[in-house]
């Protein structure tokens, strides 16, 4: 019978697994190396962190080749292997200016303290899709190497600086800003141990948009520019860094507290005109936006929306859709969820579609 | 417990750690003591994804313990591939024995369905709730969500129901019929069907919902009031098949799903219809 026959059961996942595993791991090219995931696809790699919430490179890379590039995929496995894991310490508060810059750009001026860096970016690149074969690029590649040795190991360190000093600092001595620094310090929202909803403080909105899938930030900030939400205008930015950060711990028995790791992470300071009614329009006020990794795109639409959702104060659900729809594994498992059987509801459906014409018909009679 | 304690747990392939338990265990017992109320909890990542029954598992995996005996079911079905999926997660990490028979269960935890029977004083139901608010059909904003429930604000829905009977002549709600828990707090009922609906008033059973990606947890403890919301003259209906028989068992006094054809009719609780025939 066919109800039965559509049945899954046991063997047919066991087999659907094992064509996936199978044709993973069994095929004509090389095995792929974790070092090529963490070398040629290192975005890729920041990306899955960032939205996993996790740093690990290489961690990532293993989820990465896992989900055979599928980055929602990646992260869902990321995030279930740290639900099997006790959570030990939490780490200390990082001085972002604590931070070694290797790339930084200060838009709104044409000089800035502390240089206009632009490091290892695409963005002047024109896009021309290279095509050279397997071969000439191996060559090339030698060439490269073997100039670099030559030539100058000292313009890696020379292109990195610690800490130039804040744009932010400056407008703020210029009494250009709207001071909202706060006098407390209150501990930070774990939105991984608390469900954030509206309204939350904005550690919560920070911390959640720092986990958001970067599609979503980004059409999040797009229709609010093009689309039907109209509350964020085009910011000026004032800082766009990719940066290492020291993460530092304390140390369960001395006490002190001890740099563990380097996370690098995109931030971005992002400036906003007011011209509200009731806001100060002799001054600027500034979102702010980190994530892990190389991704400047997600820093600035999270920057962009953390001041849009300020000024928005509640008003609108913008802080709603920015702390419960931008969840890459939230919105993806639920979206593929319609896959599942649903054939108990469509009855369900079906039956009071037949309830509504007998209705008609009764009163039609 | 030790820290090694905890690595050595976590080596032994359990899906959560040891803390996420208490937690899920600490929110459990808060939606026990409030009726229908929606606890808030920590929801982890499951090796399922969210919307694929995360909350159920999570309770499913804080409450079971080796000696426990489990039943697991998709559309009332025990060999769905979801079901499937389900039971041998839960099965292989927490060791507890397997049945699809609702009265040899401890925990039974389910999608779309009650068993249509068997469960008693000694069993937890554990539910997949999809959508745990209710009150999402009428208004959108989280904050006026809470201030509705706080003060049992539920005219909206009730005007809505009207509106519907006024408009369509039948109350047109499928599955997820809201009900009235302990006279105080509205749920979503999953997307059970309205069928399994009375069978959650006065039941011996509890009754734990999970919505692992809204990351809620509530409860209906054994022998609550549970009312659907309906007006004193219009009864509330459950599914209607006129009169049909499954087409395996024969039986009419199950809940029944039909295929595209719609003359052919099958028991949706296949542990029970395999029951009726076995006894026939």
């Amino acid at each position: 019978m066919g109800y039965v026959s559509a049945r899954g059961g046991l063997d047919a996942i066991r087999a659907a697994e094992s064509l996936v595993r199978t044709k993973r791991l069994v095929s004509e090219s090389n095995w792929l190396e974790e070092d090529q995931i963490l070398d040629k696809l290192r975005l890729l790699v920041d990306r899955v962190m960032s939205e996993a919430g996790l740093w690990d490179p290489r961690l990532a890379s293993k989820a990465i080749r896992q989900s055979e590039g599928d980055a929602t995929e990646a992260v869902h496995l990321l995030r279930a292997y740290r639900s099997t894991l006790p959570r030990f310490a939490y780490s200390e508060a990082i001085d972002a200016d604590d931070a070694t810059v290797m790339r930084r750009i200060v838009p709104a001026f044409q000089r800035v303290p502390g240089n206009q860096l632009l490091g290892r970016s695409v963005d002047y690149t024109a896009r021309f899709l290279e095509r050279t074969g397997d071969d000439d690029a191996r060559e090339e590649a030698e060439k490269l190497r073997a100039a670099q040795t030559e030539e100058s190991r000292d313009i890696e360190p020379a292109s990195e600086e610690i800490a130039p000093r804040r744009l932010m600092e400056l407008l703020r001595e210029m009494d250009m800003l709207v001071d909202r620094r706060l006098e407390d310090d209150p501990e930070p929202f774990d939105i991984t141990r608390t469900p954030a909803r509206p309204p939350a403080p904005r550690s919560a909105l920070l911390s959640s948009m720092a986990r958001a899938d970067t599609g979503a930030l980004v059409n999040q900030w797009y229709r609010n520019i093009l689309g039907p939400d109209g509350y964020l205008h085009e910011v000026t930015l004032g800082e766009v860094r990719h940066a290492n950060m020291p993460l530092n711990v304390r140390h369960p028995v001395t006490g002190e507290t001890v740099t563990i790791m380097q996370v690098r992470v995109s931030e971005v300071e992002a400036i906003e005109d007011l011209e509200g009614v009731e806001e100060d329009r002799s001054r600027f006020d500034v979102g702010y936006g980190l994530c892990f990794g190389h991704n400047e795109r997600k820093a600035i639409a999270m920057a962009n929306l953390d001041i849009a959702c300020h000024r928005d104060a509640g008003r609108t659900q913008l802080e709603q859709s920015l702390l419960l729809t931008t969840d890459a594994l939230d919105s993806a498992g639920f979206l593929e969820h319609l896959k599942l059987p649903h054939y108990v509801t469509f009855r369900s459906m079906i039956e009071r579609k037949i309830a509504v014409r007998k209705a008609r018909q009764r009163r039609d009679a | 417990m030790t820290l090694s304690d905890l690595i050595d747990r976590h080596e032994s392939g359990e899906l959560l750690d040891e803390f996420a338990k208490r937690e899920i265990r600490r929110a459990t017992l808060a939606a026990v003591a409030i009726p229908g109320y929606q606890v808030p909890f920590g929801s982890r990542e499951m090796p399922v994804a969210r919307g694929w029954g995360s909350g159920g598992l999570q309770i499913t995996l804080a409450v079971t313990h080796d000696d426990d005996t489990v039943k697991v079911i998709d559309q009332g079905d025990d060999d769905g591939v979801n079901a499937v999926n389900l039971r041998r997660l839960v099965t292989s990490s927490t060791g507890a024995d397997e049945t699809t028979t609702a009265s040899e269960a401890t925990v039974t935890q389910s999608r779309h369905r009650i068993p249509e029977d068997g469960l008693d004083e000694s069993s937890i139901l554990v539910l997949q709730v999809p959508v745990p608010e209710p009150l999402r059909g009428v208004e959108r904003d989280m904050r006026e969500l809470a201030r509705m429930h706080a003060e049992a604000d539920y005219s909206r829905m009730w005007v809505s129901l009207y509106e519907d009977k006024v408009r369509n002549g039948v109350i047109t709600q499928t599955t997820g019929y809201p009900c009235l828990v302990n006279e105080r707090y509205v749920v979503a009922t999953t997307p059970i069907p309205r069928w399994d609906i009375p069978r959650l008033h006065d039941a011996p059973f509890l009754t734990l919902f999970g919505a692992g990606r809204e990351k809620r947890i509530y409860a209906i403890p054994p022998y609550t009031i549970v009312e659907p919301l309906t007006f004193e003259d219009v009864p509330f209906e459950v599914e209607d098949s006129d009169g049909a028989r499954c087409s395996l068992c024969g039986k009419s006094e199950s809940f029944l799903v039909s295929l595209p054809n719609s003359t052919t009719w099958l028991c949706s609780d296949t542990d029970w219809c395999a029951r009726q025939r076995g006894s026939r």
